[in-house]
C-alpha cells in the first residue's frame, strides 16, 4: 500500500481507544485486525478516463488531517416509539449480542484502506434497533463534528415486519483550523419485509474532507431506499451499496449533490441483484457551479440466480458553469436474462429554450435559472419521506443559488 | 392604445449567418386582431421570437418598437413623460419585453419538470409587475444615478418564494377564475409546467398564461393547432376576452381559416420567404383557403 500510516496511529491508540470506552474484547480485536491489514489494503478505486484519475485519495495528508485521540463530536438522537437510537457505547451495554452479531456483517471492515481506518478509530456512532412489527417514524441523528477528524459508525439493525425512517445529519459545530477529515460507515441489516428509508445529508465546512460507505443487506420481501444529500465537504467520497439478497427485495438508492467552488465530489451507487424477483432504482442528480468536479459510478449487478429482476438507473449532472466538469460511468453487468433493466447518464446544461420560455414570462435569467435548477431536483425531493430531511436539503439548495 | 411596430426587421440564425426575414414590415394597434399566415418556413415563428428576444437570432437591420399610452401604464407609480412611453424593444431583455406588456404563445411549449404551474404563474406574474415598476424608475431617473441601479435590483431568490406583491392565496384564486373561464381543470394548478400536458392542453395553458398576465401585444403562434373542437372555442373566447376586456392586441399565426371564424381578424398577412408580402381584411384568409399560397407567390413576382 502507498498510503504511509500516520505516525499518530499505533496499536496503543487503539487500545487506548477501545479502553477509553471500555469496550468489549471482540470489537477491540476487530479493530487490531483492521488496523494490521492497513498496511496491505487499497485505497477504494476510483474512475480513471484517459490520462487522469478522477479522485485521488492517495494523495490526501492523513498525518495532518487524522487526529485520532481528539475526536469530538455533539451528536443529537431523536427516537421513535417502540425503537432504540443509541449511542454506540450505551448499545454495547444494552444490546452486546446484538452488536456482536451485526457489527461488520454488512461491509466488511477491510473492505479498503479507508473502511479500515475507520474501524480502527470510530470513537462515535448509531445504533438504530427497530424490533419485529415496529414503525419508527422520524428517527433522527444530527452531528456535528468538532474535532480534526472523527470517525463514525452507523448501525441499522431492522427486524422482521419493521419499518424504519431515518434522518442523518452531518455538519461542523465550532470552526477548526486546516483541513479537516470525516469517515462514517453505514451498515444496514434488514429482517423479512422489513422496510428502511435512511435519508442523509452531508452540510461539512469545505475544508472537510469526507469518505462515506453505506450498504444494506436487503432480505425476502425487504425494503432499503437511500437518500443522500452532499452539499458541503471539500471533497467527497460516497459509496451506496445495496445487497439485494432475499426474494421480491426492493432498494432506491437516491442521490443529489450540489457544488460550487472547488468542490470534488466523487458519488458511487452500486447494487447487486442475488435474489429472485428483486426491484432497484437509482437515481442521482447533481449540479456543479464554478470549478466544482463530480464522479460518478453506478453499477447494476445482475447474479447468474437472479430471475426476473428489473433494474433501472438513471444519473444528470446539470453544469452551471463552463469551468465545472463531470464525468458519469453506469454500468449494467447482466448474468441473468430474465431481466428487464435501463441506465443512462446525462452531462449537460440549463436549456436554453426553457430559459426563453420562462424569461419570456417576465421572468429575470437568473431566478429562471435558480427554478429550473430547484426544478431539477424535485424527483429526488419527491422521494425523501422525513420531512425535516426534505427542508433541508431544499433549503440547502436554494441557499446555495444565488 | 399600444403599437407594436415592426420596420424592415432583418434577421439570421445566430450560429449559421442563415438569413431567415428579410425585411417585416407590421403595426399591431391595441384592440386590433392581426393574423399572419403564410407557407411552412417562410418565418412566421421566427418573426414572433425576435419580438419576444430569443437569443438564437441576431437582428441585423430594421426596428422592433413598442409604444404605450398613458392608460397602458395607469398602474405604474411614477412620472411618465411622453418620451418615456416608447421603447425599442430590439434593446432590451426578453423578460423586459414581458414586463412591458409583450406575450407570446409558443408554437412548441417548453415542458419543465420540477416547476408547478401555480409557482411559475405567480413568479411571473410578480416578476412582470416588479421589472415594470424598474424599467420606468431606471428611465425616470435616467443620467441622475443611473449607475446606481445596482441598489434595488432584486436578487430573486432573497426572500422566501411567497414574496412578492400577489401573495400566495391571492394568486390562487385568481389563477381558479381564470382556469375556469378557459374551463381548465383545477387539478392543472399543481401539474409541472406543461409536463406531459398533451398538444391541446398545452395551448390552452399559453392562453391561460396570456390571461394572467394581461399583455398589451399577443403574439399567438399555431394557438389553434391540436384543438379540438370544444378547446378551439374555449381558447377562442380567451383570446376575445383578451382583445375585449384588456385591449390586447393580437397578432395571431395560423395555417387555418378554422379559429378565424371564431376570433375575427381585422388584418390578414401572408408571409413568404421572410417578408410580408401581401396584406388584406378578412377576406384574404377565405381566398388562401381556396387558391391556396402560390396565387400570392404569383401575384407578388408578377408585381416585381
Ligand atoms: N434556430 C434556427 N436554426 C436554423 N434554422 C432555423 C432556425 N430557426 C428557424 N430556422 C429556419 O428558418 C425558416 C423559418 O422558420 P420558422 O420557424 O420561422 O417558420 P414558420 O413560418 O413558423 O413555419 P411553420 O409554419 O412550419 O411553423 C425555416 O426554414 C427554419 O428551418
Ligand atoms: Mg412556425
Amino acid at each position: 500500500m502507498s498510503t504511509q500510516l500516520p505516525a499518530s496511529i499505533s496499536e496503543e491508540t487503539v487500545n487506548e481507544i477501545s479502553a477509553e470506552r471500555d469496550e468489549p474484547d471482540w470489537l477491540l480485536q476487530t479493530r487490531l485486525e483492521a488496523l494490521s491489514a492497513l498496511e496491505e489494503l487499497e485505497m477504494p478505486s476510483v474512475i480513471e478516463t484517459p490520462g487522469r484519475r478522477w479522485t485521488n485519495l492517495e494523495d490526501l495528508d492523513y498525518e495532518s488531517i487524522v487526529d485520532p485521540l481528539d475526536q469530538r463530536d455533539e451528536t443529537e438522537r431523536v427516537s421513535a416509539e417502540g425503537a432504540k437510537v443509541l449511542d454506540f457505547e450505551t448499545a454495547l451495554e444494552e444490546h452486546p449480542e446484538l452488536v456482536e452479531e451485526h457489527f461488520g456483517s454488512v461491509t466488511d471492515p477491510q473492505t479498503n484502506y479507508l473502511t479500515a481506518l475507520s474501524t480502527a478509530l470510530f470513537t462515535t456512532g448509531t445504533v438504530i434497533y427497530v424490533p419485529e412489527g415496529v414503525d419508527a417514524e422520524d428517527v433522527k441523528v444530527r452531528a456535528e463534528m468538532n474535532s480534526t477528524s472523527l470517525f463514525s459508525h452507523t448501525l441499522v439493525v431492522a427486524e422482521d415486519n419493521s419499518s424504519a425512517t431515518i434522518l442523518e445529519r452531518i455538519s461542523n459545530g465550532s470552526a477548526v483550523d486546516g483541513d479537516r477529515y470525516f469517515s462514517n460507515l453505514v451498515e444496514i441489516v434488514t429482517g423479512e419485509n422489513a422496510y428502511v428509508q435512511y435519508g442523509s445529508l452531508q452540510n461539512l465546512d469545505e475544508d472537510v474532507y469526507d469518505f462515506t460507505l453505506k450498504r444494506g443487506d436487503a432480505d425476502r420481501y425487504a425494503t432499503i431506499d437511500w437518500i443522500e444529500g452532499n452539499i458541503g465537504s471539500r471533497l467527497t467520497r460516497s459509496d451506496i451499496e445495496t445487497e439485494l439478497n432475499g426474494d421480491s427485495s426492493e432498494t432506491k438508492i437516491v442521490g443529489a449533490f450540489f457544488g460550487h467552488d472547488d468542490q470534488h465530489f466523487d458519488i458511487n451507487a452500486r447494487v447487486w441483484h442475488n435474489g429472485e424477483h428483486t426491484t432497484a432504482d437509482l437515481v442521482t442528480r447533481g449540479v456543479l457551479d464554478d470549478e466544482a468536479r463530480s464522479v460518478y459510478e453506478g453499477v447494476q449487478d445482475v447474479g447468474r440466480e437472479a430471475w426476473d429482476t428489473s433494474s433501472y438507473q438513471r444519473e444528470n449532472t446539470l453544469m452551471l458553469s463552463d469551468d465545472s466538469e463531470a464525468d458519469a460511468s453506469p454500468k449494467l453487468i447482466i448474468h441473468n436474462h430474465d431481466t428487464e433493466a435501463s441506465h443512462s447518464a446525462t452531462v449537460g446544461q440549463v436549456d436554453a429554450e426553457d430559459l426563453f420560455y420562462m424569461t419570456s414570462r417576465a421572468i429575470s435569467p437568473n431566478t429562471a435559472r435558480n427554478m429550473l435548477v430547484e426544478g431539477f431536483f424535485v424527483p429526488v425531493l419527491e422521494e425523501v419521506e422525513v420531512d425535516e430531511l426534505r427542508d433541508d436539503i431544499d433549503d440547502l439548495i436554494v441557499a446555495r443559488l444565488d | 392604445m399600444a403599437t407594436l411596430e415592426l420596420k424592415n426587421l432583418q434577421a439570421q440564425v445566430a450560429e449559421t449567418g442563415e438569413e431567415i426575414l428579410r425585411g417585416v414590415d407590421l403595426e399591431v394597434n391595441n384592440g386590433e386582431i392581426h393574423a399572419l399566415m403564410g407557407p411552412n418556413g417562410s418565418g412566421k415563428s421566427t418573426t414572433a421570437k425576435v419580438i419576444a428576444g430569443h437569443p438564437a437570432y441576431e437582428v441585423t437591420g430594421g426596428s422592433v418598437r413598442l409604444t404605450l399610452s398613458e392608460a397602458d401604464v395607469a398602474d405604474i407609480d411614477v412620472d411618465i413623460d411622453e418620451a418615456d412611453l416608447t421603447w425599442d424593444l430590439l434593446d432590451l431583455e426578453p423578460n423586459e419585453r414581458a414586463a412591458l406588456g409583450i406575450f407570446l404563445a409558443f408554437q412548441y411549449p417548453a415542458e419543465i419538470e420540477g416547476v408547478t404551474m401555480v409557482n411559475f404563474l405567480r413568479q411571473a406574474l410578480n416578476a412582470k409587475l416588479d421589472e415594470r415598476e424598474e424599467l420606468f424608475e431606471d428611465e425616470d431617473e435616467e443620467g441622475a444615478d443611473a449607475e446606481d441601479d445596482s441598489g434595488y435590483d432584486t436578487s430573486p431568490m432573497e426572500g422566501p418564494a411567497d414574496d412578492g406583491d400577489v401573495g400566495v392565496a391571492e394568486f390562487q384564486q385568481l389563477l381558479k377564475e381564470k382556469m375556469e373561464l378557459l374551463d381548465m381543470d383545477e387539478k392543472f394548478a399543481e401539474r409541472y409546467l406543461n409536463a406531459g400536458f398533451s398538444g391541446g392542453e398545452k395551448k390552452q395553458n399559453e392562453v391561460l398564461q396570456a390571461a394572467i398576465l394581461e399583455p398589451s401585444i399577443a403574439v399567438l403562434d399555431e394557438i389553434d393547432s391540436g384543438l379540438d373542437i370544444d378547446r378551439l372555442q374555449d381558447v377562442s373566447e380567451g383570446i376575445n376576452a383578451l382583445r375585449d376586456e384588456q385591449g390586447t392586441g393580437i397578432l395571431q399565426i395560423t395555417h387555418y381559416q378554422r379559429i378565424l371564424d371564431y376570433v375575427e381578424p381585422d388584418h390578414v398577412h401572408v408571409m413568404l420567404d421572410g417578408k410580408i408580402a401581401k396584406s388584406g381584411g378578412a377576406e384574404l384568409a377565405e381566398e388562401l383557403e381556396d387558391e391556396g399560397y402560390d396565387w400570392v407567390r404569383e401575384e407578388v413576382y408578377e408585381a416585381a
